[in-house]
């Protein structure tokens, strides 16, 4: 791909996708979407068959993956260390019940198909992490964010997005299962040295401007290379950097910096890259995947939630609520299908079709949640 | 005064009395309604850990404020619960909700030209002096300015 031409795309997609975002959170849609279908125009079935122009190249790729390790960083210094330690015993149990049943009921969906045991794995890693932000918005316009159901969605949105992680890397690592636990055992043990011994350096004073934003920038690489050396995914390293430095006493300034470079430049080209891959000719092989993934992805969500939810306490119609609340996914989906399909661990055809299932999950838990919470809650 | 000058003399050669006692301080656990009602004359209000204690565990500023009056957004990626703290739906309750918990301070040995820097760097206009963890007063740009100024 030619610079002019890579400097053209990325422009295109950039303001489209801000503008698509923007009309859709006008309508109450999480912008993501927008971005996703941004790069579906600008990808090779719109404006690449149009005019010859190719979005997809390694270009564009290295940019989006970048976008996904600011997005993980974000992730983890947004949710905190200090958020997960204060996670009540109710929120932690819902959690295990919600990350199991997603995660089993996205296994089962590959076993039915036939799928190998690790291509099931990686379908079931698909659908434990939860977006609830499109929940919140609707929470929110009902005024029950503060509602006993409204604080079980959010404590346990925050565990099971760490929960996602975890499993992904403890699930799809390189390597035997026996040196792929020592691997990750070696990367915990990394992250704890590391926190103990952030805990001890105080009062270093070092005057060089924008140090802190640099240095921290450079930890989050090179923690994420850490993460991919030692056969886990970057992500897991740069979710990991982003929990260590969630304790910095910079921890605000380190989000906003974070918000700023990755919100308007290197996330929306990850989902503009996502929608760009959008294989239209995968949909005609889709059938039986979709048909089992989308409602097995909401099943595992709602039965999960709403029993770990009532073992915890929560009436019936309230465990339900919780249940519907976490089926949205969005982000940490869309980020963990890429992970799995750059770590090769399906086929190329299938990698397009599952690719195509979890945008196709994504759009439809997004729009059809606050219509069955509202449904359900105001009952 | 110099400003050079200024700049070289530590925290405790300018601090007088009032920045020690006239603190703006509320426990971790009081409510919103205190805090607001701080804020009303001041522009920021240290977080003890409890009544009696000065302990320094927070900070809430004016920005803080200007959050929760707001109407509330949802960012574009959301993550953690930060975004869903919100006076309008009763999701803020108490002080420790919406304090800043990770705190830059400054002590008593500190030259008043690194105690500037690191509020450049931090982004910040006031900062704690803090000794063995509990705050002893404060220092702001405002009241370095009065000195440069001969103000006070």
């Amino acid at each position: 791909m030619s610079m002019e031409t890579l400097l053209l795309l990325v422009g295109l997609a950039l303001i489209l996708a801000r503008l698509i975002g923007y009309a859709l959170e006008k309508i109450k849609q999480p912008a993501v979407i927008g971005e996703i279908l941004a790069g579906i125009l600008v990808g090779p079935f719109v404006i690449g068959k149009i005019f010859g122009l190719e979005y997809l190249s390694p270009e564009t790729e290295a940019l989006g993956k970048l976008g996904i390790i600011l997005l993980l960083f974000l992730s983890g210094i947004e949710i905190g260390i200090d958020e997960i330690k204060s996670a009540s015993k109710k929120g932690l149990i819902t959690t295990c019940f919600d990350a199991s049943f997603a995660f089993l009921f996205g296994f089962i969906v590959g076993h039915i198909l036939g799928y190998s045991t690790i291509v099931s794995i990686a379908i079931g890693n698909i659908l434990v992490a939860t977006s609830v932000g499109i929940t919140v918005r609707t929470l929110m316009e009902m005024n029950a964010l503060h509602s006993k159901v409204g604080e079980m969605i959010l404590t346990v949105a925050v565990l099971d997005d760490v929960f996602g992680i975890v499993i992904l890397s403890v699930t799809l690592g390189h390597g035997s299962s026996e040196l792929l636990l020592l691997k990750v055992f070696l990367f915990f043990l990394i992250f704890l040295a590391t926190l103990f011994l952030a805990s001890r350096i105080k009062n270093i004073k070092i005057n060089i401007p924008n140090f802190v934003l640099t240095s921290s920038l450079s930890f989050l690489l090179i923690f994420s290379a850490l993460a991919k050396m030692l056969g886990l995914a970057a992500i897991t390293g740069s979710f990991f950097a982003g929990l260590l430095l969630s304790r910095s006493k910079h921890r605000r300034r380190l989000i906003n910096f974070t918000r700023q470079i990755g919100e308007v430049f290197f996330i929306p080209l990850f989902f503009i890259w996502i929608g760009a891959s959008f294989d239209f000719y995968a949909l005609e092989d889709l059938g039986l995947l979709v048909l089992l993934f989308i409602p097995m992805a909401m099943l595992g969500k709602i039965i999960g939630c709403s029993l770990g939810a009532r073992v915890c306490g929560l009436k019936g119609r309230d465990a339900f609520a919780v249940g519907i609340g976490m089926m949205p996914r969005l982000e940490v989906a869309l980020v963990v299908v890429t992970t799995e399909i750059s770590m090769g661990v399906f086929s190329k055809e299938l990698a397009q079709q599952i690719l195509a299932a979890t945008v196709l999950l994504v759009i439809i838990t997004s729009l059809i949640t606050p219509f069955l919470l509202k449904t359900v809650y105001k009952r | 005064m110099n400003l050079k000058k200024l700049q070289q003399q530590k925290i405790k050669d300018i601090l007088d009395e009032k920045q020690k006692w006239s603190l703006p301080i509320v426990e971790k656990d009081a409510s919103i309604k205190k805090v607001l009602a701080i804020l009303t004359g001041r522009d920021h209000v240290w977080v003890v850990e409890k009544k009696g204690s000065k302990k320094l565990c927070g900070v809430i500023t004016e920005s803080d404020i200007l959050h929760l009056l707001a109407p509330p957004r949802v960012p574009r990626y959301t993550f953690g619960k930060r975004y869903s703290i919100s006076l309008l739906y009763k999701t803020a309750r108490k002080a420790k909700d919406i304090m800043c918990k990770r705190v830059a301070r400054c002590s008593l040995e500190d030259k008043v030209g690194d105690t500037l820097t690191k509020m450049v760097n931090s982004g910040l206009r006031r900062l704690p002096i803090v000794e063995n963890d509990e705050i002893i007063g404060e220092i702001t740009v405002h009241y370095i300015l009065q000195k440069l100024l001969g103000k006070i």
